[in-house]
């Protein structure tokens, strides 16, 4: 078959295709000109939306506008009432009794009761789905419920960060009833939570599309579309901002914080968040002997790293907490002083002519600058006397490698907590009978240990902040910076700043 | 013709099953040699060593290797790839999701990469013996030596940035459906008479598709210009001239047809590299491919969905092959005598 396009015919064929294309050239642009329309530029997509599925500490403000948190944070971390009006852990936290909202519903209708509360505390956990917080609530032997809005958690040992847990990863209610007769396939495709936006399209790796809940119990968001790209490349994430294709990004590289800064139109910002850079370092090896571990701590330079790599704006820390959370020392040091790691290595017979060697793992490309810092930190300790070995490792291979003590001496980590709290920095990464912690070494890990089981908070703080001293004193672990987050936004869209780094999409507002 | 194009299919499909049982198992026995353990990242974090024993016998990796493999490929068979590690979904679903789109961009591309090369092949040969021959000739190196990701920065940066010209976000314009019927956006937008969202789509599609295209273009280009001085050292061109045909009459009706065979199997192989290369060209452009799903895949070491797309590469490219060895017998009449 033979087609003959008439000249005619093709030019107007033409003529429409290109004014089709001029029509939609001002679309993309028109979506996000408005004040109830914003687009963001995301670094990941989410792992599932199931929120209790995976802990995605990049994935929590895009789970935190389609559903919510029993308990919220305020931006300074503070706990907040959400879901829970009220709550009340038991002095020796072996239960905790809590009481919910009676004018939540979710975005299908469906009011939210303890029903939902117990389903996703309780029994998704106990049916055998493959979710995280099976790990972060397996201490619940059951869930009382009293009445619609009254339940009671109860512990099968001591939960003394049950509130804070309330309002960290994967801690979101589902909808039973939903998921119970839908199915979880349903689910996935059309998620409904009680959060302030709705899910109107997802696309895989690309986008996620979200409208806001009218119905949202609580206040409404002040932009009513939110359009999230996915944009895996830093680089096209500062393309984006910079041609309008979005209307903020974070998770831009130092230098271009730095260049947008002075660009009209553009506010840039470098935001130091609780989460911290550290080395996670072994109590064996060549790491046995504590003047090598404490001279490897003593040799590294944290100031400059944070200049040559965070733009100077990342902390040097002393301890495994961020300033500002409740286990932070402002009077303790940690000081860099090469001549005392030459000193100390001198007393184990190792020197700048005589190294001793040591392994560093670090992974490429999981956080910023990660590799050139583990590379920087190789070069400070060759100058007192320690020769590195630097290895890349995946990071999804860390708790793998940890686990089989295939680790090296010291590794390089980036360790997040939202809510600021000791347990989740020290007592995670210190723990040994947790897979986080590379030190198993029993004097350290007993003091956790018995930290993990202390039920007055004001006596766990103190605990921690005790601990948090003698662990770098005794070597085992080096914490090195607090982490920045990096957000390039036009100037005209504001956003509530929170300590733990969320940009939430409900708090954006066009002046 | 059709019989002999028939045959030819049934027999390069009868020769893909022994290849592809080969680069599964390779596939299959490379990752499995690789020091992770997938029933350890199944699980969170803190998952005792009991609980990973239980998944290891779940996931049948106590077995000894052969055994597991034909476990794997039993449920490959029944499309059933494995759950992927990462996204706790089915990985042959992940996969039916995202390769629509990968097609149609390295389609895009390569119809691109074509007509740049036979229109850059064409130029260079018209331009031989002038001063401009070595110009065309050392930009045509210098094209070659860009690889795709680095023209996708340039033209993301050039048309997207500078120019605002092209969106270079996901595959169409926020806020405009996007039609499921066939999973090629370009083709359900039209089937589902939504003019705007194909305008949308292709604008998305030019610029992945360009550099894409622009990286493969070069070496199209110079197979045909030496496959035109080859042919033009033939006896039938210098007959042509006696005969006072014009020389573009010569080159594009006479000299083009032979010339364009090997260009043609070049084509052929360089498809199938395209295919692979829209891997990181789908980052850049946040495009929602398989080579996308592929990049996270490689970062979560989560080997179902690296097996899954790596077997899906490979039958893509033994289907590109048998069509353009057909193509190839289509046009070459000496093929279908023997």
């Amino acid at each position: 078959m033979t087609i003959k396009l008439q000249r005619r015919a093709f030019l107007q064929m033409a003529v429409s295709t290109a004014a089709g294309i001029g029509a939609s050239v001002p679309f993309a642009r028109a979506v996000t000109a408005g004040n109830d329309a914003a687009t963001l530029g995301w670094p990941n997509d989410i792992p599932s939306w199931d929120p209790n599925q995976r802990f995605t500490p990049d994935a929590q403000p895009i789970f935190k506008a389609v559903f919510d948190q029993p308990l919220d944070q305020d931006p300074q971390l503070k706990l907040i009432p959400k879901l829970i009006k009220n709550w009340n852990l038991a002095p020796d936290a072996m239960s905790m009794a809590v009481e919910l909202r009676d004018d939540v519903t979710f975005h299908n209708g469906d009011p939210m009761t303890t029903e939902d509360f117990r389903y996703t505390f309780f029994e998704r956990i106990k049916s055998g789905i493959k979710l995280d917080t099976a790990n972060s609530w397996k201490k619940v032997q059951d869930i009382v419920i009293e009445s619609p809005t009254k339940a009671t958690m109860k512990f099968d040992s001591p939960a003394p960060t049950a509130p804070q847990w309330m309002a960290f990863l994967g801690s979101y209610i589902v909808p039973k009833k939903y998921i119970e007769s839908g199915g979880l396939d349903n689910f996935l495709k059309q998620p409904v939570g009680t959060g302030p936006y709705k899910l109107v399209e997802y696309e895989l790796n690309s986008r996620i599309v979200l409208e806001r809940n009218d119905k949202y119990w609580g206040p409404k968001p002040k932009v009513g579309h939110i359009t999230i790209q996915i944009i895996k490349d830093p680089s096209a994430r500062v393309a984006a901002i910079q041609s309008g294709e979005v209307d903020c990004t974070i998770n831009v590289p130092v230098r271009e914080v730095e260049r947008f800064g002075k660009l009209a139109g553009f506010a840039a910002e470098l935001n130091p968040i609780t989460r911290v850079v550290l080395l996670q370092v072994r109590a064996d090896l060549a790491f046995a002997d504590q003047n090598v571990r404490l001279a490897a701590h003593h040799a590294i330079d944290k100031a400059a790293l944070s200049r040559a790599f965070y733009g100077g704006a990342a902390v040097p820390l002393s301890v495994v907490a961020t300033p500002g959370t409740p286990a932070y020392l402002t009077d303790f040091t940690f000081k860099y002083d090469p001549a005392l790691a030459k000193e100390l290595l001198a007393k184990s017979n190792f020197g700048p002519s005589n190294p001793v060697k040591i392994g560093l793992a670090s992974t490429n490309g999981q956080f910023p600058s990660d590799y050139d810092i583990a590379r920087a930190i190789v070069q400070m300790w060759k100058q007192v006397g320690i020769e590195a070995d630097l290895q890349v490792i995946e990071y999804a291979k860390y708790f793998e490698l940890n686990r089989g003590s295939k680790l090296p001496e010291a590794t390089l980590y980036s360790w997040d907590n939202a809510t600021g709290d000791p347990e989740i920095f020290a007592g995670y990464l210190l723990n040994p009978k947790l897979p986080f912690s590379a030190w198993k070494d029993e004097t350290v890990g007993q003091k956790v240990l018995k930290l993990f089981n202390v039920a007055d908070y004001n006596e766990r703080i103190a605990g921690y902040r005790e601990l948090n001293r003698f662990a770098v004193e005794q070597g085992a672990t080096i914490p090195l910076l607090q982490s920045v987050l990096t957000i390039v936004r036009k100037k005209d869209l504001g956003y509530n700043k929170y300590g733990n780094g969320w940009l939430l999409p409900q708090t954006l507002q066009w002046s | 013709m059709i019989a002999v194009v028939l045959k030819l299919i049934v027999h390069r499909l009868l020769a893909a099953v022994p290849i592809l049982l080969v680069v599964s198992a390779l596939l299959f026995c490379v990752l499995r040699l690789l020091p992770v353990d997938p029933a350890a990242m199944s699980l969170p974090p803190n998952a005792t060593i009991v609980e990973i024993e239980a998944k290891r016998r779940d996931m049948g990796l106590d077995r000894p290797l052969p055994q597991q493999y034909l476990i794997w490929l039993r449920g490959a068979l029944h499309g059933d790839f494995g759950r992927s590690i990462a996204l706790r979904r089915e990985a042959g679903s992940l996969v039916a999701a995202t390769l629509p789109a990968t097609i149609q961009l390295a389609v895009a591309a390569m119809v691109i990469a074509a007509a740049l090369g036979v229109g850059g092949g064409l130029l260079l040969f018209h331009l031989r013996d002038t001063l401009f021959e070595t110009i065309a000739d050392l930009t045509s190196i210098a094209l070659l030596s860009i690889p795709e990701f680095l023209w996708g920065l340039i033209l993301l940066f050039v048309f997207g940035v500078v120019l605002d010209l092209l969106p270079f976000t996901g595959a169409v314009a926020p806020g405009l459906p996007q039609p499921q019927i066939t999973g090629f956006l370009l083709l359900d937008s039209l089937l589902a008479g939504r003019f705007d969202v194909f305008v949308s789509a292709c604008r998305h599609l030019i610029l992945p598709a360009a550099a894409l295209g622009l990286a493969f273009s070069p070496a199209i280009m110079r197979v045909l210009r030496s496959s035109l001085f080859d042919v033009y050292h033939e006896d039938y061109i210098a007959q042509a001239r006696l005969r006072g045909l014009s020389e573009s009459r010569i080159l594009l009706r006479h000299a083009l047809k032979n010339a364009a065979l090997p260009t043609l199997t070049l084509a052929g192989v360089q498809f199938g590299i395209l295919f692979s290369g829209t891997l990181l060209v789908e980052v850049i452009y946040s495009y929602p491919g398989m080579g996308n799903l592929m990049v996270d895949a490689v970062r979560n070491v989560d080997l179902p969905l690296i097996q899954a797309i790596g077997l899906t590469y490979c039958v893509v490219v033994l289907l590109i092959n048998t069509a353009v060895d057909s193509l190839y017998v289509v046009l070459n009449p000496k093929l279908r005598v023997q």
